[in-house]
């Protein structure tokens, strides 16, 4: 009897310790008469000093209110943040990349932004969502509602060194075949023509994209997005994925393959290759490790001939999201916050701070970054819009399985671009076949209003 | 209270802690991921009991499963049988105190006490495409020689992509023999060690070669230790993870899959709890069979002396 009562007292001592565990989470921050805005951020190149001192100055602002945020960030902030979601305890803000937006949308878990983009933008104005540039918010709407805004503009480049390129006479090539001559050029001048992330097929992806949408136009990109039967074995992208294999075997730098994002944008850095196609955080990535002297510059994916793409057009997006949690217990207040943080008003600082540019309408003047990114603001001034693709955000396993390990075949020389196309398609079709698949509706490009014939 | 039950209770007081740790943090996990096993869940959401579905799918959806348990079998094979008998001939070697016994017995032991990441780096590093990379700037020089002395041969295409995903699973075979032969080395010397010298006398006396002494006297009585061995390094290599993921940069392919990957992999960037579950109960139900079979195997004519 006394042995089956200590038994039970030790059962229950774990069974107390393990609840306790659960229990130990922050309060509800209801005591002080005004909110505790939690906000969790992820800490990436460009860490968050600069998001702290919004987040200061923010505070300073709203002390009367008693609204206060409190800001935190992690390299690995999705994975502290998953439990709290599951436990229906997350942060009231969350400004991160690598959580599976749609997912997490589909199970009810993000709130809808439209009564704060409704709102007056801070420091202009006009409402919040009119000051977005145009398509910016498109990514992040399904069924007519907004479920997060961008922190940031991300756009995809190629990257040279102006000073390589004067030393040797080479200049920016406006269409493929100036850029291919380019390549043998610099082939010949001893250096590697392009550095090449090969470890991360997907960094090529972004460069397919580019030019699949030189091919075809953006009716190609939204055959691909809408995920149209046949979509990858048509014609226009069988060749962007010709013309993306021939420059891979021909002027990719020997051991690309296997080399890492920061192994090969060292070789770009330190000349051992001339060039390196890259999303505009490659500035701030490799600040620490440019040498003197080094210009860096970049140009947009150039026209392809007889392409029916309008060139001026750049592969870009919204990055490093900013979403508000159903479970948020300060919800208002979160996008409250969300408004402030990404506004008219902080968007030039946050260029002349941490150099990131901003996805609003002239959110970043050209004097608040250093040359590097005023290469890339001019590309972004030139073109009428931007185009993206949308399939590996939203079929995880394809992506993983199917699109990545068939564009380095491809990139090696072991595919066929039409084999490549068919078995995209034919891993779409095969994701299709999930009925769990969550596919939010499709706004497509409109190639008129982007200056393109349809 | 009589001296039987007191004697219970003292057991139990010490039994406990492991008990209740045990139960706590491993039994009560394994029997969620089994339930997980069972349904459609993204991690998300609400979990749908689907039976043995997610089991099905492992070998309906492409060969990846496969693939991955093709990889961690060709590791057990490869390295494993390198490594035992690396370790085997090592271990012989440093029991017939050959000179420099210490500083080998050390030497080889040294890469087992570095954390298997910061091994996974070294090796990164090893095999870099770039100037980094002393495995390939070898080869370079083994090549620009023999070429100097006019053979036209090896004509490698350099610098070899190592880390590339297609020769991933056989570039990491080398660095697990680097990694692990040392610690299964001490392991079969500490074995050796206990066996009575006069054993080889007697031998030496009879004629017997050194082969002969290590094939019917060393191998026979660490036969117990040669299989804990084993089920070791097969649990080791099912259950191989680091190294994959950190050469891969987290993003492991179909080429470059195992087992713990893949779980991985569907469970934290796919958010499939329900397959990755599936894979997680395979792998400890192919363990456990191995282990079973090892130990079975251990206990058929058992030598004393």
């Amino acid at each position: 009897m006394k042995q089956a009562a200590v038994w039970m007292s030790m059962n229950l001592a774990l069974g107390a310790l393990l609840c306790a565990c659960d229990a130990i989470r922050p309060p509800a921050d209801q005591s002080v008469g005004g909110a505790l805005v939690e906000v969790a951020v992820f800490e990436g190149g460009y860490g968050i000093g600069w998001h702290q001192k919004i987040a200061q100055q923010f505070n300073d602002e709203r002390r009367a209110q008693g609204v206060q945020v409190s800001l935190w960030g992690d390299p690995r902030v999705q994975d502290k943040i998953k439990p709290r979601l599951l436990r229906r305890d997350p942060p009231d803000l969350l400004l991160m990349h690598q959580l599976p937006f749609w997912l997490l949308v589909s199970a009810g878990k993000v709130l809808p932004l439209d009564e704060a983009l409704n709102q007056p933008a801070y420091g202009a104005e006009k409402p919040w969502r009119e000051c977005f540039l145009p398509g910016m918010l498109q990514s992040y709407t399904s069924g007519g509602k907004v479920y997060a805004v961008p922190s940031s503009l991300g756009a995809w480049a190629c990257w040279y060194d102006a000073r390589l390129f004067r030393e040797h006479g080479w200049s920016v090539p406006s269409t493929w075949g100036e850029f291919e001559s380019l390549c043998e050029r610099i082939q010949e001048a001893g250096i590697a023509p392009l550095a090449f992330q090969g470890k991360y097929p997907r960094y090529a992806w972004f460069t397919l994209t580019a030019l699949i949408q030189r091919c075809g136009g953006l009716a190609a990109i939204n055959r691909d997005n809408r995920m149209d039967a046949g979509a990858f074995s048509h014609p226009d992208v069988v060749r962007a994925a010709g013309l993306l294999q021939s420059l891979a075997v021909r002027f990719f730098q020997p051991g690309a393959m296997a080399m890492t994002h920061t192994e090969s944008q060292l070789q770009f850095v330190n000349n051992r290759a001339a060039m390196i196609f890259c999303g505009l955080w490659l500035v701030n990535e490799m600040k620490a490790t440019i040498p003197a002297g080094f210009e860096m510059r970049c140009f947009n994916v150039p026209l392809v001939e007889e392409g029916k793409g309008n060139p001026n057009l750049f592969n870009g997006m919204g990055l490093e999201y900013v979403f508000v949690p159903t479970d948020a217990r300060h919800p208002k207040e979160a996008a409250d916050f969300a408004r402030y943080l990404v506004s008219p008003r902080n968007a030039p600082d946050m260029g002349r701070s941490i150099g990131v540019i901003s996805p609003l309408r002239g959110g970043t003047p050209r004097d608040t970054v250093g040359p590097p990114l005023q290469s890339a603001l001019d590309m972004i001034e030139r073109a009428q819009g931007f185009f993206n693709d949308r399939l590996s955000d939203l079929m995880l396993a394809w992506d993983n399985q199917v699109m990545q390990p068939n564009l380095a075949a491809l990139l090696r020389g072991a595919m066929t671009p039409e084999a490549f196309g068919a078995a995209l398609d034919a891993g779409i079709a095969a994701a299709r076949r999930n009925p769990d698949l969550v596919i939010p509706e499709y706004l497509p490009f409109d190639p008129v209003a982007f200056g393109e014939t349809p | 209270m009589t001296e039987r039950t007191s004697q219970r209770v003292f057991a139990g007081v010490f039994l406990a802690p492991a008990f209740f740790l045990f139960t706590g943090f491993v039994a009560l996990p394994g029997a969620r991921a089994l339930l997980y096993s069972l349904q459609k869940w993204d991690g998300l959401g609400r979990a749908e009991w689907i039976g043995l579905e997610n089991f099905a799918r492992l070998f309906q959806q492409g060969d990846l499963f496969l693939k991955a348990l093709g990889h961690n079998l060709f590791i057990m094979g490869a390295a494993g049988s390198s490594v035992i008998g690396l370790a085997l001939l090592f271990a012989a070697l440093l029991h017939r105190r050959i000179r420099g016994a210490q500083l080998f017995r050390v030497a080889f032991f040294f890469p087992n006490v570095i954390a298997a990441v910061a091994v996974a780096l070294l090796w990164v590093l090893l095999y870099s495409t770039t100037h980094f990379g002393i495995v390939n700037a070898f080869l370079a020089q083994v090549q620009s020689g023999c070429h100097a002395l006019g053979w036209t041969w090896p004509n490698w295409r350099l610098p070899v992509p190592f880390l590339d995903s297609r020769f991933l699973i056989y570039s990491v075979v080398p660095m697990i023999i680097w990694e692990v032969t040392g610690f299964y080395m001490v392991l079969f010397l500490a074995a050796m060690e206990g066996i009575p010298e006069s054993y080889y006398e007697a031998a030496k006396l009879d004629g017997a070669t050194g082969f002969q002494q290590f094939r019917h006297i060393t191998l026979p009585l660490i036969r117990e230790v040669l299989t804990v061995g084993l089920v070791f390094l097969m649990i080791s290599t099912l259950k191989f993870f680091d190294a994959i993921w950190v050469m891969e940069n987290q993003t492991p392919t179909r080429d470059s899959h195992v087992l713990a990957t893949l779980l991985y992999q569907k469970v934290f960037t796919e958010y499939n709890v329900g397959y990755g579950s599936a894979v997680a109960v395979c792998l400890f139900v192919l363990v456990f069979l191995g282990t079973l079979v090892s130990l079975r195997l251990s206990r058929a004519e058992r030598i004393e002396y």
